[in-house]
């Protein structure tokens, strides 16, 4: 198994630092999901865990080595990111795409080996995309293009998955497609996942470990009932909630919100309408 | 985990098909070869040319088959090759499937410094014209290095639409200053910088296909072994990162032998364009996304176009020729519009 570990990172964009002095530890074998308002660093701290973006200071330590410094093949073969959005190139099955998940396992001109075709396969099954495994991507739509997308990443064959905002642009049944297979991915086979997630009653349902951040810090982490109170989400988005209980996870949920600070105008308009 | 790794019938066809549209445009290439030993003033036909390959010719076709023609077939073929080549790798890496080996300023680069030379050494002179394909050779390298330090942004690296966008305002630049240096040439040199622009394949003898040959030799196996690099690059920064790609330094080696392979063709056929933007771009169309394919499908079309050019603007006009590169534009230009109007953006 991999663990992941981010020691006092300062990381950002050329000359906006975003996040300054972060350290956290992510649960093995436990989904985590980043959680914020727009602009907090979730996908800031999300992209310094995954290379993406380099850490002005401190370190992102992999199985306890910094992933600077570790050969970026190798930290694929442990780590497999599904970014926001990726280019479709034109052109390519279902099939095909999914085996350039295989990259870090490959040599050479890369023609398929019976261990890249067994991860290839499973990925294809796992995802429930078998009956589409000939068809043009470009044909694909959105929920199953995402799939196709995941399924890539689980041939990589690591054992933590990294994933920013995967459920965005799907709908509702989609969405929990999606997350109810990352469940599946975690329970049956202990993979770790960490990712952001936009849906916090998605989020509070199902991961173990939630981290929530604002203005480039963390405000509280841990399980969803320490993270997900009254005071907390006014503390991160500046939200009045109703809270109440997940039926299918036992988790908090929130059933409705109001902005915490809300403007004469709006006030008026809101006090009319409840009475 | 499913224990019979398999592959899908349908999949298995798909593969040996894009295998067979490969062998086909090899054949198709083959036969323009033979057709292209035929095409000339001094007519061979097909029983005198077998005779003459055979070594049992006349002097007279010894002297135009071995002398005059066959170098310059293979030096089309070589420079068709070059250039498809340096397109597939220009496309894969920018991700843009309308970049071509002149948006690098590869050609305006090799350009540039031809007409420089001829500026200051007139073909009359007794300096060797074989030092022009070095010379536009270094043009183009040169060109390209100062797009690349232009478009680099430090923490940041290099953008492929920075780069493509620093490219044609260079090669703009490039064109208007060469236009003002050919003001000032005589007639004659004028003349011969004319022919050279327009891409013809004027350097054919024995000492050029030489000069062309040792960097496809290196080059052509390195993309090649950087097909699985060119599937990645193509699915955007992040994820190729994710899989384990190093972006820039692949990036910056693969625009190195892109480079290399143009400047290395332009050097000897003048400045052709289009190949490198339609080889690549019939290849992905009939063999599909992945670059295993790719790669040596772009290489053939390269060649068979360019031989199939060269061919035609020779017989066209005999005992004149119309320069190769003008046959590729006349073809090029339509379908780069049709390319234009048919893609999304």
């Amino acid at each position: 198994m991999s663990s992941l570990a981010v020691e006092q990172v300062k990381v950002g964009y050329s000359n906006l630092m975003i996040i300054d002095d972060l350290s956290v530890e992510i649960p093995e074998k436990k989904i985590t999901t980043i959680v914020g308002a727009n602009g907090c660093g979730k996908s800031t701290l999300l992209k310094a865990i995954a290379r993406i973006l380099k850490t002005r200071k401190g370190t992102v330590y992999l199985d306890g080595r910094s992933i600077q410094l570790l050969p970026t093949k190798e930290i694929a073969k442990k780590m497999a990111i599904l970014p926001q959005s990726s280019d479709t190139p034109p052109g390519l099955t279902v099939f095909e795409l999914i085996s350039y998940g295989r990259f870090p396992h490959q040599q050479g001109f890369g023609s398929l080996k019976m261990d890249d075709l067994k991860h290839i396969n499973w990925a294809i099954e796992v995802t429930g995309l078998s009956e589409m495994r000939d068809r043009s991507v470009e044909a694909l739509s959105g929920g199953q293009r995402q799939r196709v997308w995941i399924a890539m990443a689980l041939a990589q064959d690591t054992d933590i998955l990294i994933l920013d905002e995967p459920t965005t642009y799907l709908d509702l049944a989609h969405q929990l497609e999606i997350l109810f297979l990352l469940q599946k991915l975690n329970e049956e086979e202990g993979r770790t996942i960490v990712m952001v997630l936009h849906d916090l009653n998605h989020a509070s349902r199902f991961s173990h470990n939630l981290i929530a951040m604002r203005n480039g810090a963390i405000v509280e982490e841990g399980t969803p009932e320490k993270v997900m109170t009254r005071s907390n989400l006014k503390a991160i988005f500046d939200i009045e909630a109703t809270m109440s209980v997940c039926p299918h996870s036992a988790n908090p949920i929130y059933l409705s919100y109001t902005l915490h600070k809300l403007s004469e105008h709006t006030l008026q308009k809101e006090n009319k309408k409840s009475g | 985990m499913i224990d019979k790794p398999y592959v899908s019938t349908y999949q298995q066809s798909r593969q040996k098909r894009k295998i067979y549209t490969i062998l086909l445009i090899l054949l198709l290439t083959v036969i323009a070869f033979i057709i292209s030993m035929n095409t000339g003033f001094i007519r061979l036909s097909p029983m005198e040319l077998l005779e003459t390959l055979l070594g049992m010719g006349t002097e007279k076709q010894n002297l135009t088959l071995f002398e005059f023609r066959l170098p310059r077939i293979v030096i089309s073929v070589l420079v068709g090759i070059g250039l498809a080549l340096s397109g597939c790798v220009l496309q894969g890496v920018s991700g843009n499937a309308l970049a071509d080996p002149g948006i690098l300023g590869i050609n305006a680069g090799a350009g540039l410094a031809v007409v420089l030379f001829i500026s200051f050494f007139p073909t009359t002179s007794d300096v060797p014209v074989l030092f022009l394909p070095i010379l536009a050779f270094v043009g183009a390298g040169v060109t390209a290095a100062v797009i690349y330090a232009l478009a680099y942004k430090r923490g940041e690296g290099i953008t492929p639409t920075r780069l493509l966008l620093t490219g044609i305002a260079i090669a703009a630049g490039i064109s208007a200053a060469m236009i003002i240096l050919t003001l000032r040439l005589t007639p004659d040199n004028y003349q011969f910088v004319a022919v050279w622009l327009a891409g013809s394949i004027w350097g054919s003898n024995w000492m050029f296909v030489l000069s062309v040959l040792p960097w496809l030799l290196i080059l052509i196996p390195y993309v090649f072994i950087k097909a699985r690099v060119l599937n990645t690059l193509n699915l955007g920064e992040v994820t190729a990162t994710g899989l384990g790609v190093n972006i820039e330094k692949e990036r910056l080696l693969l625009l190195a032998a892109a480079v290399a392979l143009a400047g290395a063709s332009v050097a000897v056929s003048g400045g052709i364009g289009f190949v490198g933007l339609i080889g690549p771009h019939l290849a992905r169309q009939l063999v599909g996304g992945k670059h295993q394919f790719v790669i040596p499908a772009s290489a053939a079309i390269g060649a068979l176009l360019l031989l199939s050019a060269d061919t035609i603007g020779r017989w066209l006009i005999e005992p004149s020729e119309i320069p190769a590169g003008i046959v590729v534009s006349v073809i090029g230009a339509p379908y780069f519009l049709y390319l234009l109007a048919k893609s999304k953006a």
